[in-house]
């Protein structure tokens, strides 16, 4: 049975809302592409799905994207009024996602479209002069913020650091052994997302077993990641593959995240972070790092950064990605002397015994 | 609150469609006058929102907001996952009609017959008082009409839908075409209707922008004799009523013959007659449905409305 | 009736409510509303009495009112507590 029986509601606002899959409605992305662009922003190529507003010629008029949990790319055209058709796309939007299983959502979007979406249900968690990050619970962040409180460990000086840990090499083990010979505990947070090549949960346990072999025992927490700490909802150009100016709005609200809730919830008060010599984004990640964390008025305490210079061996920095390449390569030998035992063992396990060289 | 009228007695003439999942919707159409108002839960709510659309018909049919309105609510078919919860949502609420679509034979009207006593039993209803409307949306629906009208005294009324019986029929439903598409399933529930001495409803119009082809519709049918229409929006309401509503002539005429028969029997004469013509029981039963159709619409005569 | 998993039920369109359900150790409501000085008081209300009703003891609840009428709001707080209790409805408790 269809929904031919002409029951659906009346279309309001004069405005058709409909859906444009990005993987396949190759015409209407570039609809919606057009209509970004006009709003002076790009089309993020996570976004997996756009919910569209069209008035009675078909013409776009406004959209509302969705990537994984994170509202995005929202543009409408200029002679749309009124938050009616806004409540309408977010509905679709909420609808969308709620059928992919994902209730808790975060919204990324310029700081003039904050009042609208708290009209929406959504709560803002950071603000900077290009973006705000809300989600649509009051309760996500103090939640967290919370779980988080509890792990606290007492000392004057608490540190902080954050690693992708693509795998965890013997560089990462380094700067967690220096970040705490200097502090009296250390908070390690390992990022969640699974958008690297090893998948969050391989390198969360790489992440403990090279640290275990540090013997530092209750002196470290290891925390898993979360949405609040280097996620696409916080820091969305670090999984994207844009590199442009725009990378340092998106580092401004997971670093105020993390001055502003998750510092003062564990009491740290140093953040350790490596010399960046190959990414251009985790490079401006660090440099905002210091205005954030150090600098700005922000009505918490500031922390701290450190750069700590990258453990060499052989004459070049130990980075995740010359062990990817090893890998890649098949090459263990050469990687052998870049990673702890435990990522090393994981390593061989992945290369297949007829393969190696 | 005024005591409720049965379904013979009350104005019939307009069941406007209301999405069960439509908060808003629920919330004011009772304003708008239909003589019936239908909760839907099958077809315009998605399979998503079965389950908040029956808590939402549910408590809207307890609240003070649709006291004393006549509802009917429109639950899924019958051999569907969402028929009994539907069936347990709404008797639990006491509901006063059920609708029951895709309709093909009596049996399915036994079947909810038992399902809705053994209900009312559970939730402390009267036993039977809970009516039922069958909608036939199908060739089979259409040529068992007559068995399915009848098929229990719940039967209150009897409706087509022309959406699944044109495809039934293996054809598409256009309203703008002539009405000969429906004529021989539009007759066949209509004669249903008058035998099993239920009302009968048409389809629903569904370009709410078209009224002339709405008018043109509810012309033909109000002149074939059925009793109203389902409605998909409350701007349809007005313009059917008025169509419906007899002519001020109609009207007098009417009184006048309800007046001879009163004063026939008055004089205890066995006969009634009215300008010089002999007037039988079914004249006279017109004539009372035309005064209670002009009361309901308003239309006023010479010398008031009696 | 215990929440066991993030839920919702609702929208936000006018004369809606959107609940939003979540296990938790402690009992929190949060309610916003679009008519909050006329009504604020009263939503809570209905909102804790539906609460109280389905036995809900622990949880985040948070509320977003559109200017819905009481019986929206008692079904849009069943609807997300009986999908985040992943249970079905006593048709006489409710």
């Amino acid at each position: 049975m269809s929904g031919a029986d002409g029951l659906e509601t009346a279309v309001e606002d004069g405005c058709a809302i409909g859906l444009v899959d990005a993987a396949r409605d190759a015409r209407g992305l570039e609809q919606v592409r057009g209509l970004l662009k006009a709003s002076g922003l790009g089309l993020d190529a996570d976004v997996e799905l756009f919910a569209t507003a069209r008035d009675a010629s078909g013409r776009l008029l406004a959209c509302l994207g969705l990537a994984g949990d994170v509202v995005k790319c929202a543009a409408s055209a200029p002679e749309v009024r009124g938050e009616g058709v806004t409540a309408r796309l977010m509905q679709r939007i909420l609808d969308e996602a709620s059928d992919r299983g994902r209730t808790h959502l975060f919204a990324f979007t310029r700081p003039g479209n904050r009042a609208i979406l708290e009209g929406l249900g959504f709560h803002a968690l950071a603000v900077t002069d290009d973006a705000v990050l809300l989600e649509n619970t009051p309760f996500g962040l103090s939640s967290y913020v919370a779980g988080l409180a509890r792990l606290r460990r007492p000392g004057r000086r608490i540190g902080g650091v954050v690693l992708n840990a693509n795998p965890f090499t013997l560089g990462h083990r380094y700067l967690v052994e220096r970040a705490a010979s200097e502090c009296d505990a250390l908070h390690v947070f390992v990022v969640g997302e699974d958008a690297s090549a090893f998948d969050a949960a391989t390198r969360l346990r790489l992440v403990r077993e090279g640290i275990a072999g540090l013997d530092l025992g209750e002196q470290v927490v290891v925390h898993p990641g979360s949405r609040y700490i280097v996620s696409r909802a916080t820091f969305p150009n670090y999984f994207l593959a844009r590199e442009d100016a725009r990378a340092s709005a998106a580092a401004g609200l997971d670093l105020q995240l993390f001055r502003t809730a998750i510092a003062p919830a564990l009491g740290i008060t140093d953040r350790f972070v490596g010399t960046e010599p190959l990414s251009p984004v985790t490079a401006a990640y660090n440099a905002e790092m210091r205005w954030w964390l150090a600098e700005a008025p922000l009505d918490a305490p500031p922390i701290a950064v450190h750069e700590v210079a990258r453990l060499e061996v052989d004459g070049e920095a130990v980075s995740a990605s010359r062990v990817r390449q090893g890998l890649a390569s098949g090459d263990l030998d050469a990687v052998a002397r870049l990673v702890p035992g435990p990522t090393l063992a994981h390593l061989r396990s992945l290369v297949s015994p007829g393969h190696r060289r | 609150m005024k005591a409720k009228k049965s379904p013979a007695e009350r104005p019939s003439r307009s069941m406007l469609f209301v999405p069960g999942s439509n908060a808003a919707w629920l919330s004011t159409v009772q304003v708008y006058g239909a003589d019936y108002v239908m909760f839907d839960l099958e077809d315009s709510v998605s399979v998503r929102e079965k389950d908040t659309a029956r808590l939402l018909v549910h408590e809207a049919l307890k609240s003070p907001v649709w006291a004393g309105v006549p509802v009917v609510v429109r639950v899924n078919a019958i051999n569907t996952p969402f028929f009994r919860d539907d069936l347990e949502a709404v008797v639990s609420a006491g509901v006063a009609i059920v609708r029951l679509p895709m309709v093909t034979d009596a049996q399915m009207i036994r079947h909810l017959d038992a399902e809705l006593g053994v209900l009312e039993g559970k939730y402390g209803s009267v036993p039977g008082t809970t009516r039922i409307l069958a909608a036939v949306e199908s060739a089979s629906g259409v040529v068992n009409a007559v068995a399915i009208a009848t098929a229990s005294p719940r039967m209150m009324g009897i409706a087509l839908a022309a959406y699944d019986y044109a495809m039934d029929m293996h054809t598409t439903h256009d309203a703008a075409a002539d009405e000969s598409q429906l004529f021989f399933a539009r007759c066949a529930i209509l004669h249903a209707a008058r035998v099993a001495k239920i009302h009968c409803y048409d389809v629903i119009y569904a370009d709410v922008n078209d009224t002339e082809g709405f008018l043109r519709e509810v012309a033909v049918i109000k002149k074939l004799g059925f009793d109203g229409k389902s409605l998909v929006n409350p701007r349809q309401i007005e313009p059917l009523h008025n169509a419906f509503a007899p002519t001020p002539e109609e009207v007098e005429r009417a009184h006048r013959v309800v007046a001879a028969a009163a004063e026939a029997e008055k004089v205890g004469m066995g006969v009634v007659a009215l300008d010089g013509k002999m007037i039988d029981a079914p004249i006279i039963a017109a004539a009372h449905r035309t005064i209670r159709l002009a009361q309901v619409s308003g239309v006023q005569v010479a010398g008031g409305v009696r | 009736m215990r929440i066991e998993v993030d839920a919702v039920a609702g929208t936000l369109e006018s004369s809606d409510a959107l609940v939003r359900v979540s296990p938790a150790e402690e009992l929190r409501i949060e309610v916003t509303s679009t008519v909050e000085a006329q009504f604020g008081a009263e939503i809570r209300r209905t909102v804790a009495e539906q609460l109280d009703r389905l036995g809900v003891t622990e949880g985040l609840i948070s509320v977003q009112d559109k200017g819905a009428l009481d019986f929206v709001i008692r079904a849009r707080v069943q609807g997300a507590v009986l999908r985040g209790a992943q249970a079905r409805p006593d048709w006489r408790k409710l």
